[in-house]
């Protein structure tokens, strides 16, 4: 038989709150939020709030306070510019081309690894080490493996018969291979979250099909992939959103260049707040790149929703 | 086993070998750079301009050259400070703010809820310039303190453990009470001991995360003396010129705490990702 | 002061451990133990040099304990800068181009070099190129001592020049002072070489295609900017004179249309030109792949009796300093009196020395191919000044794509003025941040 606890009977209130919570919450509460909310409001609230009122004034790095007025100046002139919308298209391009990659890779790694008996540590390995890279560490690595004449990648495909062109140096190919980095890079997250998945899905399932003469592809297309929708819906806007704030590989890779080829938004903020002192016009493009990233996380709501409707 | 079968069974057997050898292929390809990357910290300078994995004179001089040439083990001093004070900050600010989401109900409970959840929407690349202009006035640029401290108020480690804390019992809790206990004892005797698996993926999280950060550091350390790993080696990158051992070995140095990182702390990364990728 | 005070204070000095600052306020220009740290932007064979001369001044000063640091070249640099600065905890001097350094003290980001502090280390303006040493000063006021002048010149094969008949008796080049006997040359050095007369790098290279165009544009007496870079003042008629004539040369395929900086180089170094048209740096490049080849000015075409030609010149600046201090203040002139002295290993480089003791000198004439072109200090055409000008900004960008596409031959001289000018005045009328 089971031990009974004893546990004394409290005196029951009209919703249902034990009598200690219903008094004097008040005041620990606050104890326990205030280190984060104050926190927060200095570094998170506060400086939006400051990052939109600096939008509205040309304000300047290397002169103190607001400077002058400029309405929607700053805002106009970056809905007009040319530089602007590249980098915004730079960004976008970007995200074009190492989505899909870090998606589908990532998924068929996982499916392979998952099929795998034994071994798996070596390929979570393999796969995950670069992620905890910093992006210096990887840069510095691939831009000698990018350098022409000497680098891994042009006497590789050298020894197929394949010439390389100057693969940072070439406005065409300077984002893709920034884009190959990356996938090398990040794509160790995502199989870790696939693999994760995976092995959520009940193998009766797998079992069942088969003794229906099921082949694995049918499988895979039957079963697998719809039972990794979230996952893959997590994956990829995690991802659009990572690529929308890329930064480090532009920078540290092609510097932007060749002739800002390869400039994201956010390297066009830096430069042009803190190389050309003008911080409220950056201030402006912040927020609509931020405007940017909301309608993203908008989206990738809206389908949680509806996924989490049919489920 | 039928024919039927037994042919069935052989077939899948011939598959399962057929995408273990891709993956194995694959996992080589993609151990490649890192091991180029070794090999070539491994020769003298003048070796690298042969691109080949033989090293006719293996040494370790790229190593001590860009251990005594340059700052590195500064910036390890600098990561390792900054990362380690985001890390502590974040699991208890966080942590603190969860429990009392969690388990206490006051009048604005609802408005701070929210509240933290727009802060999940702000991603702190908008906010470089005013934390510049911030800092600047505070006379806080090129310290740790500033890296840090934006890095503490993360709204997503505040739902994690809340999500750990709603998942937890409460009899233990409120047996706590009836003895008298307040809401603090229960925190550090009860519920943060038993959020050891959050506590790990949070702190393990923000360390790497700070420790990586490259945009924000760039910006407010200028001075080499105090500067990060991934700044240090961003901003000196030009200087090696074509010695490429050397860079490869600073490549190599910079990258070591963090894979030491990971082989400790593999199995509590890994269930993070996996945990809060399952959570949706 | 008592002469025993003073040695007490000198000994106590010069035992204090490294980083002990302000020791040495009492005695100044003797007493120079204590910390220093330098930034530089200078890579490839510069910065070897750099180096060498860092060393040089290490052992001739072992009581400083000197710390350098390169930075990427550019706008990474600059911007760095600023924000050490405005950190406050900027380098003790710096590197800085004459045409960036304007905007530093604009920005208030620079220490004014008093008379007085730079003559205790025998630095005076007389001993400056005079072109140099003006073009630092903002409100007559000394911010930066310049320690060179880079100009654009033109390095040409002595082989081909020789059989091409363009070599006079003396063996140097005989003048190219009017397009005519400019595409004549280029012409006959394109017989003899089988390929092309003259190379300058286009593709991927902003800076040279506006070098270029800079000195023949000069030349005709043509301005870009005005009012520290509120107007645009391109004058049409010359500039389209400038790019009409640089777009003939690719155009009858004297010169490559679609090189870039290191093909260039490539198309030179293996005789495949007669001329190649760079900055002076790349000499050693050169004499390494010991081809046959002189240096000299770049032509005059257009000048008549006002030569000009593009340039830049490096200078040694001391960023605003947190808390002045008379002994790191020395320290700091020591260092730059150092590189000054060192004017030789610099000038090796192919840069043209801005010290006069060192430029007048036998030791400078008897270089060659340096001193060959050592008048083009005097005639350096500086990028005009303005918040977004200076080497490798954003007014070298915009005017260099420009005219590097009517160099590759996609636009015409025309488009590509339109283009400049839109994008220059997009620039022009925005507040200044400065």
């Amino acid at each position: 038989m089971t031990t009974e606890t004893v546990v004394r009977p409290r005196p029951a209130t009209e919703d249902g709150t034990p009598p200690e919570q219903r008094h004097g919450t008040g005041l620990p509460a606050l104890g326990f939020l205030a280190p984060f909310l104050l926190l927060y409001l200095a570094f998170v609230i506060g400086p939006t709030l400051y990052g939109l009122v600096m939008s509205f004034f040309d304000t300047s790095l290397v002169k103190p306070g607001l400077s002058g007025f400029a309405g929607f100046g700053n805002y106009a002139e970056a809905l007009q510019s040319a530089d602007f919308w590249s980098s915004l298209w730079h960004t976008v391009w970007f995200t074009i081309l190492t989505t899909p990659p870090l998606i589908a890779l990532a998924f068929i790694f996982a499916l392979l690894a998952d099929r795998a008996k034994n071994g798996r540590w070596f390929f979570r390995l393999a796969f995950f080490a670069p992620y905890i890279l910093p992006s210096a560490v990887v840069a510095l690595i691939w831009i000698f493996i990018y350098t022409p004449g000497l680098g891994l990648l042009e006497t590789a495909l050298g020894t197929i018969g394949i010439t390389s062109p100057n693969w940072l140096g070439d406005p065409v190919w300077a984002m893709p291979s920034l884009a190959m980095t990356t996938v090398w890079w990040t794509l160790g997250f995502n199989f870790v979250l696939y693999l994760a998945g995976l092995q959520e899905i009940p193998r009766d399932l797998y079992e069942a099909s088969a003794m229906d003469g099921a082949s694995p592809w049918q499988q895979i297309r039957k079963i697998t992939i719809p039972m990794l929708a979230r996952t893959t819906t997590l994956v990829a806007v995690l991802q659009v959103i990572a690529s929308l704030k890329v930064f480090d590989q532009m920078y540290i890779m092609t510097s932007g260049g060749p002739n800002f080829a390869t400039r994201s938004i956010l390297e066009y903020v830096y430069d042009e707040g803190f190389t050309n002192f003008r911080v409220g016009y950056a201030a402006a493009v912040s927020m609509l790149f931020f405007l940017v990233v909301l309608m993203v996380s908008a989206v990738w709501f809206s389908i949680v929703r509806r996924q989490e409707k049919e489920t | 086993m039928t024919d039927l079968a037994q042919r069935a069974h052989s077939r899948v057997k011939l598959f399962n070998r057929i995408c273990f050898g891709v993956l194995i292929a694959f996992a080589l390809l993609w151990l490649v750079p890192l091991a180029w990357a070794l090999d070539t910290a491994l020769k003298p300078n003048a070796e690298t301009t042969k691109t080949t994995w033989a090293i006719a004179d293996p040494t370790l001089d790229a190593f001590s050259r860009v251990l005594r040439d340059t700052d590195i083990l500064t910036w390890f001093g600098s990561s390792l400070f900054i990362a380690t004070m985001s890390a502590v900050g974040t699991v208890l600010v966080a942590s603190l703010a969860a429990y009392a989401l969690s388990r206490m109900r006051f009048r604005y409970r609802t408005v701070v809820f929210w509240a933290v959840l727009a802060g999940i929407m702000i991603p702190g690349q908008v906010l470089i310039v005013p934390w510049f202009r911030e800092f600047d006035a505070l006379g806080m640029l090129n310290t740790w303190w500033a890296v840090s401290l934006p890095q503490i108020p993360t709204a997503i480690a505040v739902f994690i453990f809340k999500q750990f804390f709603d998942g937890l019992p409460r009899e233990l809790e409120e047996v706590a009470r009836l003895d008298g206990a307040g809401y603090l004892r229960i925190y550090r005797r009860i519920i943060m001991p038993l959020a050891r698996p959050a506590v790990a993926a949070v702190a393990i999280f923000t360390f790497v995360t700070s420790w990586n950060d490259l945009l924000w550091p760039l910006l407010v350390l200028s001075n080499p003396d105090i500067m990060t790993v991934p700044v240090g080696l961003s901003t000196v990158q030009g200087s090696f010129g074509i010695r490429y051992a050397d860079t490869m070995a600073s490549a190599i140095l910079g990258a070591i705490p963090l894979v030491a990182v990971f082989l400790l702390f593999q199995r509590n990364i890994v269930e993070g990702i996996a945990g809060s990728g399952l959570k949706g | 002061m008592t002469l025993s005070r003073r040695a007490l204070l000198r000994g106590t000095a010069a035992t204090a451990a490294l980083g002990l600052t302000g020791c040495s306020g009492l005695t100044p220009g003797r007493d120079t133990s204590g910390s220093l740290d330098y930034w530089n932007l200078f890579g490839g064979g510069d910065g070897v040099r750099m180096t060498q001369m860092l060393d040089t001044f290490r052992t001739a000063n072992p009581s400083v304990e000197l710390s350098a640091v390169t930075l990427t070249w550019g706008n990474p640099y600059y911007t760095k800068l600023a924000l050490a600065t405005l950190g406050d905890k900027p380098p003790d001097v710096a590197v800085s181009h004459l045409t960036r350094m304007k905007t530093l003290v604009s920005s208030d980001l620079l220490e004014e070099l008093r008379p007085a502090d730079l003559a205790r280390h025998g630095i005076t303006a007389d001993k400056f190129t005079p072109r140099a040493w003006q073009a630092g000063l903002v409100d007559g006021k000394a911010y930066a001592i310049p320690i060179d002048t880079h100009p654009f010149v033109m390095f040409y094969n002595t082989d081909i020049c020789k059989k091409a008949d363009l070599l006079d008796s003396s063996g140097g080049l005989k003048p190219l002072d009017s397009p005519e006997k400019f595409t004549e040359a280029m012409r006959k050095a394109k017989e003899i070489s089988g390929a092309y007369g003259g190379v300058v790098a286009i593709n991927n290279d902003t800076s040279t295609p506006w070098r270029i165009f800079q000195s023949l544009y000069a030349q005709l007496g043509g301005e870009m900017l005005a009012d520290e870079g509120r107007r645009v003042v391109i004058d049409d008629a010359k500039a389209t004179q400038v790019l009409a004539f640089l777009q003939s040369l690719t155009k009858s395929g004297l010169f490559p249309a679609g090189i870039d900086y290191q093909g260039a180089i490539a198309t030179f170094a293996n005789g495949q030109s007669g001329f190649y048209f760079q900055g002076e740096w790349e000499i050693s490049t050169f004499q390494t792949a010991k081809m046959p080849f002189s240096m000299t000015l770049f032509p005059n075409i257009y000048g008549g009796s006002k030569y000009a030609v593009q340039a830049d010149s490096h200078t040694l600046v001391i960023p605003r300093q947190p808390d002045p201090d008379q002994g790191r203040l020395d320290r700091s002139l020591l260092l730059i009196r150092s590189m000054l002295d060192q004017s030789k290993t610099w000038a090796e480089g192919g840069h043209v020395p801005a010290w006069l003791p060192f430029r007048d000198s036998a030791d400078y004439r008897a270089m060659t191919p340096q001193s060959n072109y050592s008048a083009a200090a005097d005639a350096a055409v500086y990028d005009p000044p303005g918040w977004y000008s200076g080497s490798g900004s954003n007014f070298e960008i915009i005017t260099g794509s420009a005219i590097a596409t009517v160099l590759g031959g996609q636009q015409s001289p025309a488009d590509a003025l339109a283009q400049m000018r839109g994008q220059l005045q997009n620039l022009s009328t925005t507040a200044s941040p400065i």
